[in-house]
């Protein structure tokens, strides 16, 4: 049975429709990446699959839940990264963590060991007693993905995992992504980095106008590859009308 | 807002040539190496910040909900004002209260508009022109802030004073003079107004210079006592400093020279480099937690939400005393207010029950400081439930608004002498109006009580909410003093019938709040 199952799936803010018709399907040991430029329905979609937004139409499965009549039961299986940083909160990173701990119900022990386990893996042990508001944001950020994993879901949705963090921990983080998906779990990627989805993902769908148009097993494409199908699939007149120069610094 | 930081931004492009794609030569702006000079820039930023300001309004409240709220604030005005002289108010006093309201806006504002605080910094993150643009223009952050004060006391003057003044049409009636009396009001009020948000700004000032905050709260309180240490003395200082018009024209003179020296000199003294240091911070929230498990009284705070509500206030700028000095500061007022309403008709209201009723107005300030470090979406990560989120601030609520408004309601029936009765009724109708205030306040303005000023139609639901409890409890506190039984258990029962109202709903708030947040 997959992980996560969407099928025509649609969503509308007035005239605007941000989903249109999206579907795909997510299955254990894969790391899916959710390819699109900023306003394929992305974050819409992540939203719907979190049950923070009641979709329009279609059908969402996810670890057997149904977020839009069950939020509670959805966000209690699953992990979730969200795009926007969190407001700016007056606990500390070790506050934080024990909060997100209690409010999930884990055990005090366990959550005292994730805390550890986590600060040494990202190196923020030093900053473990720091007040929210005065960390980096990359320090921030290594925080929010330490809460999304502290209760080590069968299936974890990321926004855009690796923004703000230096290149070191980007690179540790895309490699306990890669060991936690292989691990019989799942992880959504939600990005518009072709880098990061060909560096990491098993499989990526490429999101335009609010539905999955192409998918494409990342072990069978290179970086290039994967870029000229973006190309194909996204708004291409424009962006292969883009000067040399500029196509050259997506490439890079 | 995004037009004004288009303009901004293109004053700092490379002028390798005047005659670059896309650049434009404007005039009234010079540049010398990497710095802007000259008056031309100063206008610039204005009209930049000015536009900000209006359009950070007109489309957060969808154009023509913000359009009307001058329009409902000269209603509203108006509308009590003539209730009040039909009631046999003299003009004078009215007057005296405009002057009152517009200085406590002046006040909030200066706190709001300067502090850069935590409260600002969530609000506007750095997307504000006049908090990004110092970090990326070379401009500093003192000339910004001085212009920002600027415009943000002639918008309100405008926008919120200007249609306070129209109220004195229906005190002198119509007549050749009217436009004048408007003019000379309006300019009274918002003379009032830039004093009153001066000196919030010089006490922030200061405070960039290590003053410590215990100190400045004792220069206030003296102050304070000072100058209102008798009911004649506040009435000699109202008129000369809140009621400008009513004093002479060199004090009036005087009092616009003074607030524009403190203004020149606090943003002289403002350190724009101020900052602090990186906070750290034991393991409160296990505390909390613990202590919310193990002691029978603290009941709350073993829900985490509540822990974390109170965490976030507790060390925010101003710390967990800022919903004290809310409701201190709106004792203040209507303190003077009682005070000078004596002194000229001769009438003192039952303070038990006029101040009881008041100060759970404070129900509204608390409640915006317990949300103002968060955002109902930072929760949907987790599981639980908005109504979950709204529980766990009325919890909040409850633990930090009751102490916050007992202070003072006990400060001011000692002051005034309440009657037992008068103070027991008084304390049923405080509870049971903060309930009540409270409850309205979330039902209508959700997660964002702050915005809501600003939205005539939100505004004018609160208002009619507030004046329906309000008023007749406050005719009552003036008319039977001290109050009989009858009045008095009367008077209960409202209290604790509006109290259940509230109850019923913020209850009521979670579901609704949900719907409309899940179906957008």
């Amino acid at each position: 049975m997959g992980v996560l199952r969407v099928d025509e799936l649609r969503k509308s803010y007035g005239d605007v429709r941000a989903v249109d018709g999206m579907s795909f399907d997510v299955e254990h040991g894969e790391l899916f990446g959710f390819l699109g430029p900023n306003g394929a329905g992305k974050t819409t979609t992540i939203r719907s699959l979190t049950g923070q937004i009641v979709p329009d139409e279609g059908t969402i499965d996810v670890l057997g839940t149904d977020p839009t009549t069950a939020p509670i039961e959805t966000r209690t299986r699953v992990g979730i990264l969200p795009e926007q940083a969190t407001p700016p909160s007056f606990l500390t990173p070790e506050e934080y963590l024990e909060f997100v701990g209690d409010v999930r119900d884990l055990d005090e022990g366990a959550v005292a060991d994730g805390i550890d386990r986590w600060a040494e893996r990202l190196g923020f042990e030093s900053k473990l007693e720091t007040l929210h508001t005065d960390l980096s944001r990359g320090q921030q950020q290594k925080v929010m993905i330490s809460q999304a994993f502290l209760h080590e879901p069968e299936l974890v949705l990321i926004d855009e995992p690796l923004a703000n963090l230096d290149p070191l921990v980007q690179e540790q983080v895309k490699q306990f992504l890669t060991s936690y998906a292989a691990a019989d779990n799942a992880v959504f990627v939600s990005t518009h980095n072709i880098d990061v989805a060909a560096d990491i993902c098993t499989r990526v769908g490429i999101v335009a106008d609010g539905k999955i148009v192409a998918e494409r097993s990342v072990a069978d494409e290179t970086s290039d590859d994967l870029l000229e199908t973006f190309l194909d699939h996204v708004d291409d007149a424009n962006a292969r009308d883009l000067p040399s120069l500029e196509r050259d610094a997506i490439q890079t | 807002m995004s037009g004004a930081g288009t303009d901004a931004s293109r004053s700092t492009q490379p002028s390798k040539s005047s005659s670059a794609p896309g650049q434009r030569g404007r005039p009234g702006r010079q540049r010398v190496g990497s710095s802007f000079v000259g008056d031309g820039t100063n206008r610039l930023l204005f009209a930049a910040l000015l536009r900000e300001e209006w359009r950070l309004h007109t489309q957060l409240f969808g154009g023509g909900r913000f359009l009307t709220f001058p329009l409902l604030i000269a209603v509203l005005t108006a509308g009590a004002t003539v209730a009040l002289v039909e009631t046999g108010t003299a003009a004078s006093t009215v007057v005296f209260g405009l002057h009152v309201l517009a200085l406590g806006f002046g006040l909030y504002s200066g706190t709001a508009g300067f502090a850069g605080s935590s409260m600002l910094e969530n609000v506007f993150g750095g997307l504000s022109l006049v908090l990004g643009t110092a970090a990326t223009l070379p401009l500093s952050r003192r000339r910004l802030l001085g212009i920002f004060l600027v415009k943000d006391a002639l918008f309100y003057a405008v926008v919120f004073v200007l249609p306070m003044a129209t109220a004195a049409i229906p005190l002198e009636g119509v007549s050749a003079t009217t436009p004048v009396d408007i003019a000379t009001l309006w300019l009274s009020l918002s003379l009032v107004f830039a004093a009153g948000m001066t000196a919030t700004v010089a006490l922030i000032a200061l405070r960039t210079r290590g003053v410590p905050t215990w100190t400045l709260l004792t220069l206030v309180a003296a102050l304070a006592s000072g100058v209102l240490g008798s009911a004649s003395a506040t009435l000699a200082v109202a008129q000369t400093l809140v009621v400008p018009q009513s004093a002479s024209l060199p004090a009036g003179v005087g009092l616009a020279g003074a607030t524009a020296l403190v203004a020149a000199a606090s943003l002289a003294v403002y350190d724009p480099t101020y900052g602090k240091p990186t906070r750290t911070a034991v393991d409160q929230f296990a505390r909390l937690r613990r202590l919310g498990d193990t002691v029978p009284g603290a009941t709350g705070v073993n829900d985490p939400l509540v822990v974390k509500t109170l965490l976030d206030l507790s060390r925010s700028a101003g710390g967990v005393w800022k919903p004290f000095v809310s409701a201190g500061i709106l004792l203040a007022l209507v303190a003077a207010l009682v005070g000078v309403v004596h002194e000229i008709t001769g009438i003192e209201p039952a303070p038990g029950i006029f101040f009881g009723g008041v100060l759970g107005l404070s129900a509204f300030t608390t409640y915006n400081w317990l949300t103002q470090f968060d955002a109902l979406e930072s929760y949907l990560a987790y599981p639980v439930t908005i109504a979950d989120v709204f529980r766990a601030k009325r919890t909040a609520f409850v633990l930090v608004g009751t102490p916050a408004v007992a202070v003072p309601y006990l400060a001011a029936v000692l002051w005034f002498g309440a009657a037992l009765i008068d103070a027991l009724v008084g304390a049923v109708l405080l509870a049971g109006f903060g309930l009540y205030y409270y409850g309205l306040t979330v039902y209508i303005a959700g997660f964002d009580p702050n915005e809501f000023l600003f939205d005539s139609v939100r505004f004018g639901q609160f208002t009619v909410g507030v004046a329906v409890a309000l008023v007749p409890a406050l005719v009552a506190g003036f008319v039977v003093v001290p109050p009989t039984p009858e009045v008095a258990l009367t008077l209960a029962g409202v209290g604790i019938g509006f109290g259940a109202i509230g109850a019923v709903l913020s209850s009521r708030a979670g579901p609704k709040w949900d719907r409309q947040y899940r179906h957008q």
